[in-house]
């Protein structure tokens, strides 16, 4: 199992009262919460700690896209894969991703992953989001009923792109292109790994399993609540008669280690708390409009009685630290009880890739390093052998 | 349905953002006093599986257009309200032949970005018909998918919004102002005193707005009586 460390980028410094004071962290967040101090520091000292995750052995460091948003301070995470790709020299440079959609024309996706390949010397990851409704429709505007075939078709025309030997011309339903001819290329051929961060959607796993991409289930509540979303993407896999490789999937978890449970209770409580009380409160209205998903997902969606509970609770941001543990949205513990419970996990949902957070809501930088340093040295030997038996064709050609 | 040729009362009606689940308290007055009311059929308003909306708002255009002429009841005056005042409105622009009298109910097509309203995408679906109605939610909208089932209600509730959605995002802007000088002069332009959508001095940019007191966005529904009455006014000048 390769292991991924994975930052969000969370502002560390949102007012105890901004659930009572302010309506959601993201779209219509009040800009005078940001000190631009604060903000530039911050994203010196995660940089930092992404470097640092290297040295901890760590196989990958990931990024991903958010707008407008109090918890993910990276609306071009291009910018600081860039960084990366200069500062680091063995781990994959994972960009979860491009939200290929926003992009006019989407050849710029195409182009600055190029680039990163190449200054990476082969090491990027390639993750073409769909966006969540929030970045996408309303801080981008995008029209939700033409997201995801912009997506789609944005897609293929990267795809095409990077890997046509000649110039040539794109006549799409979006996209209208005389000369498609990106400079340059990707280092690596026919093209760097995709990845398709995904929620949940029944399009997404069938895009995934019939393009051979790796499906990421991107979720903040832990791999308890998507084993319903990865049972379903592992049986469209099957039904496009795909094997069942264990690196077809990537999961992210919220992870706390310390030297005995004890002390990673008591170390972890205030982040976690920070994070899913504080930097989530999204304003319900941000996250359903109409065409974003699709009719089958929708069909989906309201049958789903158990997520459609499971979000109320949620939503409510009144989350206790024992229901946290409890539920599995952030593994906690010492490093066996952490490496048993995401053995336990990976044999589970057959994860391939676990992209472990680390660093949450305001986790201080010292308490960041102590935890992956931690995970680093007693938790991931333990977890590194599994599915070793499998190749993993999804793993940039020069990353460790 | 096909219009009556031989009809010389005859109009046309284009519903508003909510959809058309039946006819208008408004409508219906003017339907009893003769009139021939025809709704045209157009593809995704009413919650029916496998719809893909048009990639462009030209692509939505011929849709409507192509619903319209399938009714035969063109040329005709025509009644639109909120979306369906702005596709009136197009059509006014644009095939002018085709309309004889314009009527425009709390029109979209033109926004203001400083005031662009409220975004009713971005208030809870649950709560996102009150605020287009300033006396209550008529029972034929809180009903209107009730027979299909607790499953499958929301489904074809959420695909009917996805039509209006796909032609108002993100605030009912296609540059209309630029063709209203192609609008007839005579227009007939109501404007709910309580719209929640579009602010007044938007609706003043269709001309002379007459302002229906206590009336919401969807104002044929909260103030039957007066905007019939206005219609009718219209209509028979």
């Amino acid at each position: 199992m390769k292991m991924m460390w994975f930052h969000l980028m969370p502002y560390p410094d949102l007012p105890p009262d901004f659930n009572t004071k302010h309506r959601s962290v993201w779209v219509d967040i009040d800009p005078k919460l940001f000190d631009a101090r604060v903000m530039a520091e911050t994203y010196q000292t995660y940089i930092d700690q992404l470097v640092y995750a290297e040295d901890c052995g760590f196989d990958g460091i990931c990024v991903n896209e958010h707008h407008n948003n109090g918890y993910g301070l990276m609306p071009s995470p291009n910018l600081i894969a860039a960084v990366l790709a200069n500062r680091t020299s063995q781990a994959a440079i994972t960009v979860l991703g491009n939200s290929v959609a926003l992009y006019n024309p989407p050849i710029r996706v195409a182009e600055e992953f190029a680039m990163l390949d190449l200054m990476s010397n082969g090491r990027l990851i390639a993750g073409f989001p769909v966006g969540t409704t929030m970045d996408t429709t309303y801080s981008y505007s995008v029209n939700p009923s033409q997201l995801r075939p912009k997506y789609y078709e944005g897609i293929e025309l990267i795809m095409k792109a990077w890997q046509a030997e000649e110039p040539f011309a794109f006549n799409g339903r979006f996209n209208q292109l005389r000369y498609v001819n990106p400079v340059p290329r990707p280092w690596q051929k026919p093209h760097p790994p995709v990845w398709i961060p995904g929620g949940g959607s029944v399009e997404t796993w069938d895009f995934c399993a019939a393009n051979d991409f790796v499906y990421g289930a991107l979720t903040y509540y832990g791999y308890k609540m998507v084993r319903e979303t990865v049972a379903n993407y592992w049986a469209r896999v099957e039904a496009h008669g795909k094997d069942d490789n264990p690196h077809r999937l990537a999961v992210t978890q919220f992870i706390g280690v310390a030297d005995t449970d004890a002390e990673a209770r008591k170390l972890y409580k205030e982040p976690a708390e920070y994070f899913f009380n504080r930097s989530l409160h999204v304003y319900p209205g941000f996250t359903d409009p109409p065409g974003y998903v699709t009719e089958a997902s929708a069909r989906a969606r309201y049958k789903s009685q158990v997520r459609q509970a499971a979000r109320a609770k949620q939503a409510k941001h009144d989350l206790t630290w024992d229901e946290m543990m409890e539920n599995g949205y952030v593994v906690v513990g010492s490093p066996d009880t952490v490496r048993e419970q995401l053995e336990e996990a990976a044999r589970e949902l057959r994860i391939g890739h676990l992209c472990a957070m680390l660093q949450f809501g305001n986790m201080s930088d010292e308490l960041t390093r102590y935890n992956t340093k931690l995970f680093g040295d007693k938790v991931a030997p333990g977890l590194r052998s599994m599915f070793a038996e499998y190749p993993d064709p999804w793993w940039p050609t020069n990353a460790r | 349905m096909p219009a009556d040729p031989t009809s010389d009362r005859r109009l046309v009606y284009l519903w508003g953002i909510a959809g058309h689940p039946e006819l208008s308290p408004a409508l219906q007055s003017l339907a009893a006093d003769g009139w021939e009311v025809v709704v045209p059929k157009v593809p995704g308003f009413d919650g029916e599986a496998g719809f893909v909306a048009p990639d462009e708002y030209l692509d939505w255009l011929i849709t409507f257009w192509d619903a319209l002429d399938a009714t035969g009841a063109l040329p005709c005056p025509v009644v639109g309200a909120s979306l369906g005042g702005m596709i009136a409105a197009e059509l006014a622009a644009l095939r002018p032949e085709a309309v004889t009298k314009l009527a425009l109910l709390a029109p979209f097509g033109t926004a203001d970005g400083d005031d662009p309203g409220l975004d009713l995408y971005a208030v809870p679906t649950a709560e996102r018909m009150g605020h287009l109605f300033a006396k209550g939610v008529p029972a034929a909208f809180e009903n209107r998918f009730g027979h299909l089932g607790a499953e499958e209600a929301p489904v074809a509730r959420y695909l009917s919004d996805i039509a209006s959605a796909s032609l108002l995002w993100p605030f009912g802007e296609h540059g209309l102002a630029k063709r209203r000088h192609r609008l007839p002069a005579d227009r007939l332009v109501l404007h709910g005193e309580l719209d929640e959508l579009i602010p007044l001095p938007t609706a003043r940019r269709w001309g002379d707005v007459q302002v229906v007191a206590g009336a919401g966005h969807l104002l044929e529904w909260d103030a039957p009586d007066e905007v019939a009455a206005a219609l009718r006014a219209f209509l028979a000048d």
